[in-house]
């Protein structure tokens, strides 16, 4: 009974602050914060538990901070890469999302006083022998998240970086040997490897840099407050409760929340930390954006080619096939069009490894989307040769010519007109669904555009970059189409022409 | 030339042919005429390999099939046998993405492994006895229906067949080149081909085919050389066909 009470009692009070809020919005203010619950753990995630819900130390954070402000807290899910433009568009008042405060970000938003020192790990397997430092990576392939300060400290360094959208798909990588290490903030790294026998820390943790709240330019009223807030649950301990609570308390945080309680002005925040700090350079992401490209090409083009290459057996196995064979190919069809191409893509990364097949991200999008493709052109097949007539077939067969013969000769170039519009059709469509590597964190041209707009702001200038680079690969292929077609029919026109002048 | 014996043929149970008898001398022309739905094109289809037979035999320039062949022994037949038989559909079915030089040369080059060089030339004599060489790099579309079917008939004889047979040739063409493919094809005749025509078009028979059989519901009313068919025919049956049909 009496363990029921605290229950109904935070029921009551949850139904009156909802009619509180109803009856006027004035009454108590909201605190809308923005951060990506997607692989967010231990800052804000789903509760595996109660996956409606979220939870997390900055989630716990943000609920004592908005006590401590009178404000009613309200969670809006967002995007990592796009935290900081989504702050400025409005769509919520603050982030706070373990935003470290960059040269960069500082152009364009501004950061409350830290609340966190963060310091990095680095993770290897645990038979790894050679690593033993950042240094130690030099020729080695590091995993990490996009954007972050510990992206750009290996970028300073030269060192060859895959960027990852969330922690769980780094280290699986790191397990399956994909890459040779991964470098984290702390708190992740705590929460999702600390305990896992398969990889260790190549050394101690290392660099020492802060985590702030991102707020509005401009925004100076909220500003004050939250600075006064941060004060406050610094002072009365309960962000020592809840950091210890998720078992991110250390030496660290000891020493910032001293100063804090010492009450020493909030100082520039350089003084003392790390700041990570890449510049944008045009010449440099215009290089990316190449390679980038280089990637899409490679995919579209590498996967084109299986799909039109497989598409045919599966064409001809399911019209003219025996019974099991037509069976087997329609199953493969209808699978592969029935089912979205991104779960595919992530059953291909993620599912074959367990069955001791693991391959690069652009080889598993590659053979992925053909496989995809493959499906799309028998139909395509199917259609245009079951458009022969018969009597194509039968004079074929009088003149002698054997099955395969007749096909070859005299079946196939007639349905490869009637396939060839629909075919560019979908080698667009294709070369555009080549972005969904992003899920399994390829580099191709939609990814960087993202990355790189959501670094350094530049939307509209990247944007036009990167259309100019899709451009460039797509007319080519358009035009070569056009004239693929045009060459099939020149001899005919060529022909009506004479006629006419006849 | 050709015998046929007893050849009975059924489609989806319904008997299409019961039992049809004839023969072919070599260097005539034979005729099959009779009412749409009475069997000739199935007739046609049989003798020249695309529809099994269900009973009978077919002999035909020492290919013999048999409705009791083993299927595999009987497919081997029936590639013997059309390298032995040309024929000329009722819809041509030309290649349609080759052009008509392509089309006469496509199955010697690759069937008979003609040399290509070699190959056109016959090509050329062809078309040159059907009077279209001039149009020998033309795609059959811009061709009007009688050229069509002149390359189709070039087509054929690409392949020297023994036998030259066609169904229903004067449906697509007016008087006038019904007229003109009657002359072309006695030509061939007197240069030593023989040639089975399906049609119901007695008058483009008469004074072409040295022999008419008068099919009706799949068996042979009336058979004999076309003159003493055509003027007295036997059976009322066919006096009723004739006499409609002229």
């Amino acid at each position: 009974m009496s363990a029921l009470q605290p229950m109904r009692r935070s029921i009551i009070t949850s139904i009156l602050l909802t009619l509180l809020c109803a009856v006027g919005v004035q009454a108590q203010k909201t605190l809308r914060w923005g951060a990506d619950p997607s692989g967010g753990a231990p800052y804000v995630f789903n509760d595996p538990n109660h996956p409606d819900q979220y939870i997390g130390y900055e989630k716990e954070m943000v609920d004592a901070l908005a006590a401590a402000m009178g404000r009613q807290p309200e969670f809006v899910p967002s995007d990592w890469e796009t935290l900081v433009s989504a702050l400025r568009r409005k769509s919520f008042d603050v982030i706070v999302n373990g935003l470290e405060p960059t040269a960069d970000r500082q152009k364009q938003i501004q950061f409350s006083k830290p609340y966190y020192i963060f310091q990095l790990a680095l993770t290897v397997r645990s038979d790894e022998q050679q690593i033993h430092s950042l240094s130690d990576c030099k020729n080695r392939v590091v995993g990490t998240l996009g954007n972050t300060a510990a992206s750009r400290l290996l970028q300073k360094e030269g060192i060859p970086m895959k960027a990852y959208a969330d922690p769980p798909t780094a280290y699986e990588d790191l397990k399956l040997g994909r890459i040779d290490a991964v470098i984290m903030d702390v708190p992740a790294e705590v929460f999702y490897v600390s305990k896992d026998p398969k990889v260790k820390r190549a050394c101690e943790p290392f660099f020492r840099g802060t985590y702030n709240i991102g707020l509005r330019k401009g925004d100076d009223e909220l500003k004050t407050e939250v600075d006064a807030a941060i004060d406050k649950i610094v002072n009365d301990g309960s962000l020592e409760q809840i950091l210890r609570k998720w078992g991110l308390w250390n030496d660290a945080q000891v020493e910032l929340q001293t100063k804090n309680k010492a009450g020493e002005p909030p100082q520039s925040e350089s003084a003392g930390y790390d700041i990570t700090s890449i510049s944008f350079n045009w010449r440099e992401a215009i290089w990316r954006l190449t390679r980038a490209a280089f990637v899409t090409v490679l995919i579209a083009f590498g996967s084109m080619a299986i799909a039109v290459v497989l598409g045919m057996p599966l064409a001809i196995g399911q019209w003219k096939g025996p019974r099991p064979i037509q069976w087997l190919c329609t199953i493969y069809v209808e699978f592969f069009r029935g089912t979205p191409v991104l779960v595919q893509l992530l059953f291909l990364y993620f599912g074959l490894p367990t069955i001791g097949l693991a391959m690069p991200g652009w080889l598993t999008a590659l053979i992925g989307l053909g496989l995809n493709y493959a499906a799309y052109e028998s139909q395509v097949y199917r259609a245009a040769l079951a458009a022969i007539p018969r009597g194509q077939w039968e004079a074929s067969y009088l003149l002698g010519m054997s099955p395969l013969l007749a096909f070859r000769r005299i079946i196939l170039p007639q349905a490869f007109r009637i396939a060839l519009p629909p075919m560019t059709n979908d080698f667009v469509s294709l070369f555009k669904d080549t972005s969904v590597a992003y899920a399994i964190s390829v580099w191709e041209l939609a990814t960087a555009y993202r990355e790189l707009a959501n670094a350094s702001g530049q939307f509209l200038l990247l944007g036009v970059a990167v259309s100019i680079f899709y451009l460039i690969m797509s007319l080519p292929m358009a035009h070569l189409a056009r004239r693929l077609e045009r060459r099939l029919q020149r001899t005919e026109a060529v022909e009506a022409v004479e006629s006419e002048v006849v | 030339m050709i015998r046929v014996t007893n050849l009975i043929k059924n489609a989806n149970g319904t008997p299409i042919l019961r039992g049809v008898s004839f023969a072919v001398q070599p260097q005539t022309v034979t005729g099959i005429i009779g009412a749409s739905g009475s069997g000739k094109t199935t007739l046609l289809r049989c003798l020249n390999g695309l529809e099994r037979i269900d009973g009978g035999s077919i002999e035909c320039a020492d290919v013999r099939l048999e409705s009791n062949l083993p299927k595999q022994v009987y497919a081997r037949r029936v590639t013997d046998l059309r390298r032995k038989v040309g024929t000329v559909f009722q819809h041509l079915y030309l290649f349609p993405h080759l052009t008509v030089l392509g089309n006469i040369i496509e199955a010697p080059t690759h069937v008979q492994r003609v040399p290509r060089k070699q190959a056109e030339n016959e090509a050329y004599q062809l078309l040159e006895s059907v009077g279209l060489k001039e149009k020998a790099r033309r795609y059959p579309e811009r061709l009007s229906g009688g050229e069509q079917q002149r390359v189709a008939i070039a087509r054929a004889l690409a392949m020297h067949p023994d036998l030259l047979m066609f169904d229903e040739p004067t449906s697509a063409l007016d008087p006038k080149r019904s007229a003109a493919l009657r002359s072309l094809l006695r030509g061939f005749v007197e240069r030593g081909h023989t040639m089975v025509i399906v049609s119901h078009s007695i008058g483009f028979l008469e004074g072409l085919a040295d022999n008419l059989l008068y099919l009706e519901q799949g068996e042979v009313v009336e058979q004999g050389p076309a003159e003493q068919l055509l003027n007295s025919p036997q059976d009322p049956r066919t006096k009723d066909f004739v006499a409609q049909a002229k």
